[in-house]
């Protein structure tokens, strides 16, 4: 017998679950990626430095901030460059406006309708259509930041180098949307209270994220149970390595745990680096740490939204345009390494360069992957104790776990199908 | 109206101007019956469609398969972004060595094509929309244009216009940076140029770009043809019929 789900659907990619039975039990789990891969890392090699933002940003559509902030930092790390502080803000402002507009996308578009019984975002407005325009002036905010700072939505054009190609002459107009983006999400972070959430933890996950002066985002060390080890050496701690079954490779610590990133780790390990309001906001809801319940993260989302938000204002307010919007990069032969807390968790870049600047190997593992095991180890602690479990079951009870992963398929390389395959 | 939105080998980006049509999308719902979009929704249905989208390459035996059932299923179909009507960035490695390409990044072995290919390598595609990824603005325009059955209005004038009209400063003449704007397709609004840097091409060529002028001005910036054939091969429209021969 064999039961199969032919897509697994509101992810961000394609991918399948197959669960393998044996006297009706399941008995193994596989949560792989079908998505073709794109070679990204391949067409890199032997192409200028200056082309990795434009080029890795395109590995996702939802976070291209993310792969741009690694990579350019990749850059600098290598060529040398100091970027000033007051650039460093504003690119902590663009990479907020990704968090807001990825994290609305994900809570509103893709995980809040499985609380309300609903297929999609469009059948949640017409049972709440204040909730569903909450969503939309969550995201919108987030748009107009990048819009603001990047020229649009998705793949920004700005950020280059040394710091950004040109910034604008005043940004005061963004900061109504930003108050009423915040007004909108402590508004449905209040609704989501009454949401019934599954009772389910996550076993034995070491949970990890980046360790900076704010609560992480732009860059930083990599740190785990106490420990903080350089960007340079997250391959000495941390193994990826590719499965058959999956076009996305894996990634586990070097003693074979299994790991998680994302906003949970982040939540967990930074919790006082919170803003003023997010964390008043968080104890309200008996949100501290840790949160193991992968379902919960909706609710992290939206604290984390509220951070990003209330930072963001900060920076808008203090805003003069600076003199200079980049500092010169003059390239040379080396390496470089970037990591950055993309919305769904660490994001690591590694590059070695010529003496020109052209590109001799580039690396890249993004947060995806890394979370792949956990997600894998979960659903195989969800399942196990199912008799016979059936496609339309797993529909209904695996697919929801999985979205609150908030994989994003396409970042690890995409399509769920669900199978249940029984062995003889 | 039946709507479908399809998804190939991408990075979900142009999926995303649905969502950015914002209160939008809420009335266009009510307007046309959504049957197939996997990111959107968990109720998907696969049958006769009067108006597709296709986002993303082809780039494996399967999505080769996939295209030609979803033209057979689709009265109006529409390529949506670079990937779907130039092949995308990933096409770049059409003019490499695959093998090469393919060992950089994996050992085992999967399934895919040695080359990314634009949607109309296989099927007859009734509408291209432009970019890198596309805009909501012209994802409007057709989803209007489409429900009244009229042509949409979409550029296909050079990205030089759209700048000038803006009142930008040439970037070419001015500050001496590569820039595909004299070939490449307008309606991002002059971004790059707006932000200090030369056009990448992200929207496309236009309909018989002029190469060799355009090689004659890269000539005078020090540039050589080679120099402006890598940019090409990265303007994620590498692979588009009107620069494929070039190339």
């Amino acid at each position: 017998m064999k039961v199969k789900l032919e897509a697994l659907t509101r992810v961000e990619g394609e991918g399948a679950l197959e669960v393998y039975l044996e006297d009706k039990r399941p008995k193994e789990i596989r949560l792989s990626i079908y998505e073709p891969p794109r070679f990204i890392e391949g067409i890199l090699r032997g192409k200028p430095y200056h082309t990795i933002t434009d080029i890795t940003a395109r590995i996702c559509g939802i976070c291209p901030v993310a792969y741009q902030m690694s990579g350019v930092q990749a850059v600098e790390d290598a060529f040398g460059v100091e970027v000033p502080e007051e650039l460093q803000k504003l690119r902590r402002l663009m990479y907020y406006g990704e968090w807001i507009q990825s994290h609305a996308l994900h809570v509103f578009f893709l995980h809040l309708p499985d609380f309300f019984g609903v297929p999609s975002f469009l059948e949640l407005a017409k049972l709440d259509r204040e909730l569903a325009l909450a969503g939309l002036e969550i995201k919108r905010c987030g748009g107009l930041i990048l819009q603001t700072l990047g020229g649009r939505t998705s793949h920004p054009v700005s950020l280059t180098a040394g710091g950004f190609s040109s910034l604008p002459e005043s940004i005061s107009e963004l900061l109504p949307s930003v108050e009423l983006a915040l007004e909108k999400s402590l508004w449905s972070l209040e609704r989501f209270k009454n949401l019934e959430f599954p009772r389910f933890d996550l076993k034995e996950v070491v949970f990890v994220s980046l360790w900076e002066e704010e609560y992480p985002i732009l860059k930083g060390d990599i740190c785990f149970e106490g420990q903080r080890i350089k960007p340079s050496e997250f391959k000495e701690a941390f193994d990826e390595f590719e499965m058959s079954y999956s076009t996305a490779k894996h990634a586990r610590l070097r003693d074979g745990r299994v790991y998680l990133v994302g906003p949970l780790a982040r939540f967990n390990n930074a919790f006082d680096m919170l803003s003023r309001t997010a964390k008043d906001v968080a104890l309200q809801l008996g949100l501290e740490p840790p949160v193991k319940n992968p379902y919960r993260s909706l609710l992290v989302r939206m604290v984390e939204t509220i951070h990003a938000l209330e930072r963001a204002k900060e920076v808008i307010r203090d805003y003069k345009k600076p003199q200079r919007s980049k500092v010169e990069t003059h390239p040379r032969a080396s390496e470089g390494f970037g990591v950055s807390e993309a919305p769904r968790g660490i994001l690591w870049h590694h590059y070695t360069f010529d003496q020109e600047g052209r590109i001799l190997s580039a690396d890249i593992v993004p947060p995806t992957s890394q979370n792949q095991p956990a997600m894998e180890l979960s659903l195989w602690e969800f399942i196990k104790d199912f008799e016979e479990p059936k496609e339309d079951t797993l529909r209904e009870l695996a697919e929801p776990l999985v979205r609150s992963f908030d994989p994003c398929i396409s970042c690890a390389t995409h399509f769920l199908r669900i199978s249940v395959k029984n062995r003889a | 109206m039946r709507v479908g939105v399809f998804k190939f080998s991408s990075c979900d980006g142009c999926q995303l101007a649905f969502f950015d049509l914002e209160e939008e999308l809420l009335l266009l719902s009510e307007m046309v019956s959504i049957e197939y979009f996997l990111e959107a929704t968990s109720y998907n249905r696969w049958g006769e469609l009067d108006l597709s989208f296709v986002e993303g390459s082809v780039s494996t035996p399967e999505e080769e398969e996939r295209i030609k059932k979803i033209r057979e299923s689709s009265k109006f179909l529409v390529a949506i972004g670079a990937c779907a009507v130039s092949g995308g960035i990933q096409s770049a490695r059409n003019y490499e060595d695959f093998s090469e390409v393919y060992s950089s990044v994996y050992k085992g072995h999967y399934v895919v094509n040695p080359f990314s290919r634009p949607i109309s390598d296989f099927v007859k595609v009734d509408l291209e929309v432009r970019g890198c990824p596309i805009n909501r603005r012209a994802l409007k325009e057709v989803l209007v244009a489409v429900m009244h059955q009229r042509s949409p209005q979409l550029p296909t004038y050079p990205l030089c216009l759209e700048c000038k009209r803006k009142g930008n400063v040439c970037v070419a003449v001015a500050y001496q940076k590569p820039c595909l704007g004299p070939i490449t397709v307008a309606g991002c609004g002059a971004l790059c140029p707006s932000f200090e840097r030369g056009c990448y091409g992200c929207y496309g060529p236009v309909e018989k770009p002029a190469l060799e002028a355009l090689q004659g001005g890269y000539e005078r910036l020090g540039l050589s043809v080679e120099n402006l054939k890598e940019l090409l091969r990265l303007s994620f429209n590498g692979y588009n019929r009107e620069l494929r021969g070039w190339l």
